[in-house]
């Protein structure tokens, strides 16, 4: 047997810091000394208690003064930072699932974009009902892009997708008024409510932030992940590697960061153009390599299986290995600090989108319309880059992972299909799966999610909950920045199973899967609702009563805050490793810890000990276990 | 009460039949007194497989009996269950072996108890080249004993060794049916404890031919579970006892397939078949045994395990 070992988080920053040498030579930046610049953080800001939403402030509170001038008091204060915090998320991943209606409006037989997956858009069409008989794949896709566009302004009615929860779930969101209805306008209603002189009652806000919530995981990011796959296929397992040793010395090494796949999926075709590798060797290099950081990452490893250099706080390591071409972004998460460290290399940092434009940045914008040749301008332009290496400062830490990812709700659906038994099973559902969590060879499941964060020594929180769950026949699906923290560790290789428990590693081995699945990017978190929803209608229960809980352990952006507040509000019980900004306010913890549960039955737990948090996540699946007598 | 405490319960059942059945030995023969199997070169085969330790005397089957105990742990994690059936199947273990103090024969035609060395061996190079391509284990009572007859012949035309444990002996003896290792159908015994001499099979040929070292339990798990293509066949109604044998079975790699409604079913491995005419095709689907079958259209059954047959005058 090949020995197979998990990579560590020594390891990792044992790499690390070979890389910041070569920083130190250079003169760059890192993130690692912006950190000790802005520690300690203002405690007024970490407790959310600071308010500047008018001219009359900054107020904060303190006990001697309880009130801001307007005289809200700290709940209020909390909970409107708390709303605008959730409303910037949804309105990201709100947008970037805009984006990608438009390429799908924009999809064309002889076009830059095709539709890959006829039958996903058939699919959505039917159940949205879209009349298909008869019409051609390209003016219906038409049709669905422009019908879900209205999703996002319609001036009445829900969100299309919440159907597709169980009936108790659409009863509690009716019965509390919930129900996101245009996308846009629960963005808009959020940051309005937040205004100064508007909503200062805690509870008023926490519904607002967790009906924009829902309105992004059961409205844009779901109609960004289901146009993805109709636009570039519906993912399957395949096998890719994680960690920077995936980028090649000898190649010219073009990384994309970012989230939208229309401009990813874009690169990745013209890399593989043997009019450019021809021309990348005559440059000097071997051929074309192309890695990917954060969400666009996972979204090219899901479909092609390309590289995964890194997560969120690898990105300036990208750069610092002195052999990146160009590192390629679009929109979120990108730090403005590549460009700046980009001038310390021959590295081009090249922004694309009018949404994300940054200083010291080589601007190409990128459409619909043109994407071929600027994707071809963006990859010839890499390639004449090559030549300006300098050789003294390249050093790529030989250090990388196999992966087996794409397991949208389809693959996993299939995978279970693979331990049927033809002659009393039937196919395509969920079933084997919760007979195994019911006969308790898995206890459970959590989905892990979300970013990094220097407040928790980065990927450390991620892998050690991981192992520590599949210790304990818990399996994980896992996306975004947690789950390439996963496959750099080797936890998405199959081998892995050895780390499991006996339940969970007779399940991977009779289903042939990791013990943790990668269900996508962020925006791709909408699987997981769709996954949840289907396990609950195929046992006939309330998804918060399923033992599934979902753990963000070392979250950071406004997206995650989103992806919260529609998780909680889905039924599922969050736990979050790092705190909202909301512990100044009593009430405002009260709510998010507990008083959820009367709306949506389930709430968050905010622990920061990693330790505790994991026995929680495992306390929380017993329990739920225990409820159903299983 | 869930599948992990059922298996529990069972276990815990067995473990108090053996503990006492143990001391009322030693009570009777001292603690001196030699046990063995007859024909073995591996002492207590199951127990000797996954602890490597021999054991000769009732005084140290009673300390075999304090390491059986160790896995018994009771988290309510699968590893517990497997490891309490397989400490299910060294007490069934124990218990049998105290039928043979003394050189006795507690098994009698057409029940053969403990299965010697040499039938191993025998078996041994069929199993690996694929000409045996699979074991059943029939544990219970067929609805009807032409349903037993029909279950058990249908395996036999597929060249499958079949091995019986309790009701179904009665069923397909009455019914006229020849029995025997030559025609690769093997009636152990009628107590459920007498499935042990299947499981001290697999073992074996685990220590034979894949040359596993005694008390590698992980690697004699690996071992069975990828290259013994076992598989139970257990009838309704289980009791505690045969769920935790279950969960021994599933532990070394052989799914069970039941037609006891309600039971908590798990992929692959624990599968409801209620329709036993069905048992046959489930469960070479759930042990993954393909046969090609070419059907030769002859007027007698025809199979490699009538090879053995001896045709008696009249």
């Amino acid at each position: 047997m090949s020995e197979f070992k998990l990579t560590t988080v020594e390891e990792f920053e044992a790499a690390t810091a070979r890389l910041l040498e070569t920083g130190a030579k250079v003169g760059a930046d890192a993130w690692q000394f912006r950190v000790k610049n802005q520690t300690p953080h203002c405690k007024f800001g970490e407790e959310g208690v600071c308010c500047r939403i008018c001219t009359m402030g900054p107020c904060r509170i303190t006990k001697k003064a309880p009130r801001g001038i307007c005289g809200c008091d700290v709940h209020g204060i909390v909970g409107r930072n708390y709303l605008k915090f959730t409303a910037g998320g949804s309105a990201t991943h709100s947008d970037h699932g805009r984006e990608i209606c438009h390429t799908l409006y924009e999809s064309a037989a002889d076009g830059c974009y095709k539709v890959k997956d006829p039958d996903k858009l058939i699919r959505i069409a039917k159940e949205w009902g879209i009349e298909t008989e008869g019409k051609d794949i390209y003016d219906l896709a038409h049709e669905v892009a422009e019908t879900g566009l209205m999703e996002y302004g319609k001036p009445f009615g829900t969100q299309r997708f919440l159907k597709r929860a169980p009936e108790s779930q659409q009863e509690l969101w009716e019965k509390n008024e919930l129900a996101p209805r245009a996308i846009d306008r629960e963005v808009s209603c959020s940051l309005h409510m937040s205004h100064m002189g508007c909503s200062s009652k805690p509870e008023a806000l926490v519904k607002q932030a967790i009906r924009a919530g829902l309105s992004d995981g059961w409205g844009g990011s779901m109609m960004g992940t289901e146009f993805s796959d109709v636009l570039f296929g519906t993912p399957k397992p395949i096998e890719t590697e994680a960690n920077l040793g995936v980028m090649v010395e000898d190649n010219v090494n073009i990384v994309v960061h970012g989230h939208d796949p229309s401009l990813s999926e874009m690169i990745c075709e013209f890399a593989d153009d043997p009019e450019m590798i021809a021309y990348a060797k005559e440059q000097g290099a071997k051929g074309i390599t192309v890695s990917g950081v954060c969400c666009t990452s996972n979204e090219v490893a899901m479909r092609r299986g390309i590289p995964m250099a890194g997560n969120f706080l690898q990105q300036e390591n990208v750069v610092l290995t002195g052999a990146c071409e160009a590192i390629v972004v679009d929109v979120q998460c990108i730090f403005p600090a590549l460009g700046p460290l980009s001038k310390c290399f021959h590295t081009k940092f090249i922004t694309t989108s009018p949404i994300a434009q940054m200083p010291d940045s080589e601007f190409i914008r990128f459409d619909a319309h043109t994407a071929g040749e600027k994707a071809k301008l963006i990859v010839r332009t890499a390639i004449e880059n090559f030549k300006n290496r300098k050789p003294e400062l390249v050093h790529i830490p030989q250090m990388k992972q196999k992966a087996t990812v794409g397991y949208s709700t389809e693959a996993i659906v299939k995978a279970l299909d693979g331990v049927t038994n033809s002659q009393v099973d039937e196919l395509g559902t969920t079933k084997p799966l919760l007979e195994c969590i019911t006969s308790g060879v898995l206890r459970g499941a959590v989905a892990m999610v979300g970013c990094n964060n220097p407040r928790v020594r980065p990927d450390l929180a991620h892998i050690e909950l991981m192992k520590k769950l599949v210790a304990n026949d818990i399996i994980i699906i896992a996306s975004g920045c947690s789950a390439q923290a996963a496959a750099k560790a080797g936890l998405m290789d199959k081998r892995a199973k050895d780390v499991c428990g006996a339940g969970l590693k007779r399940v991977c081995e009779l289903a042939d899967i990791p013990p943790v699945l990668h269900m996508g990017s962020c925006v791709d978190i909408s699987r997981m609702l769709v996954l949840a929803a289907t396990l609950a209608k195929d046992a006939g229960l309330h998804i918060s009563q399923l033992p599934v809980v979902g753990c963000a352990p070392e979250w950071m952006s406004e997206k995650a805050v989103s992806i919260g507040n529609y998780v909680i509000g889905s039924g599922i019980d969050t736990f979050l490793g790092v705190d909202p900004y909301a512990c100044g306010s009593s009430e405002m913890v009260e709510i998010l810890t507990n008083g959820t549960k009367e709306w949506v039955e389930a709430a968050f737990t905010v622990e920061k000990d990693i330790e505790k948090l994991g026995d929680a996540m495992i306390a929380k699946i017993e329990e739920k276990r225990a409820a159903l007598g299983i | 009460m869930t599948l992990f405490e059922t298996v529990f319960s069972g276990n815990d059942a067995v473990y108090g039949l053996t503990e006492g059945a143990i001391n009322a030995a030693i009570e009777q023969h001292g603690a001196d007194k030699a046990v063995s199997f007859p024909n073995t070169a591996y002492c207590l085969p199951c127990y000797y497989a996954v602890t490597g330790v021999k054991v000769k005397t009732l005084g140290e089957l009673k300390e075999a009996l304090g390491v059986v105990k160790t896995l018994m742990t009771r988290e309510m994690r699968l590893n517990d269950v497997f490891m309490s059936g397989v400490a299910t199947a060294l007490c069934a273990e124990f218990i049998e072996v105290l039928k043979y103090i003394d050189g006795a024969e507690p098994y009698t035609e057409p029940c053969y108890g403990h299965l010697a060395d040499a039938v191993i061996r025998e078996l041994g190079v069929p199993l690996v080249t694929g000409d045996i391509p699979g074991v059943a284990v029939i544990l219970g009572s067929a609805p009807t004993k032409e349903e037993a007859v029909a279950l058990v012949k249908s395996y036999q035309a597929q060249g499958i060794l079949v091995t019986l444990v309790g009701g179904v002996i009665d069923q397909v003896a009455e019914a006229g049916m020849k029995t025997g290792a030559n025609l690769r159908v093997i009636p152990l015994g009628k107590d459920v404890t007498s499935v042990i001499h299947v499981v001290s099979v697999a073992l074996r040929a685990a220590l034979i031919f894949g040359n596993v070292t005694p008390g590698d339990a992980a690697n004699l798990m690996k071992y069975t579970f990828e290259r013994v293509p076992a598989f139970v066949n257990a009838f309704a109604p289980l009791d505690d006892v045969i769920v935790a044998c279950g969960a021994g079975a599933i532990a070394l790699g052989f799914p069970v397939i039941t037609n006891q409604e309600g039971v908590s079913t798990v992929p692959k491995s624990l599968i409801l078949q209620p329709d036993v005419a069905k048992f046959n095709a489930t469960s070479l689907e759930a042990r993954d045994i393909k046969i090609k079958i070419t059907n030769i259209d002859i007027p007698v059954a025809f199979a490699s395990a009538f090879e053995g047959e001896i045709i008696r005058r009249g």
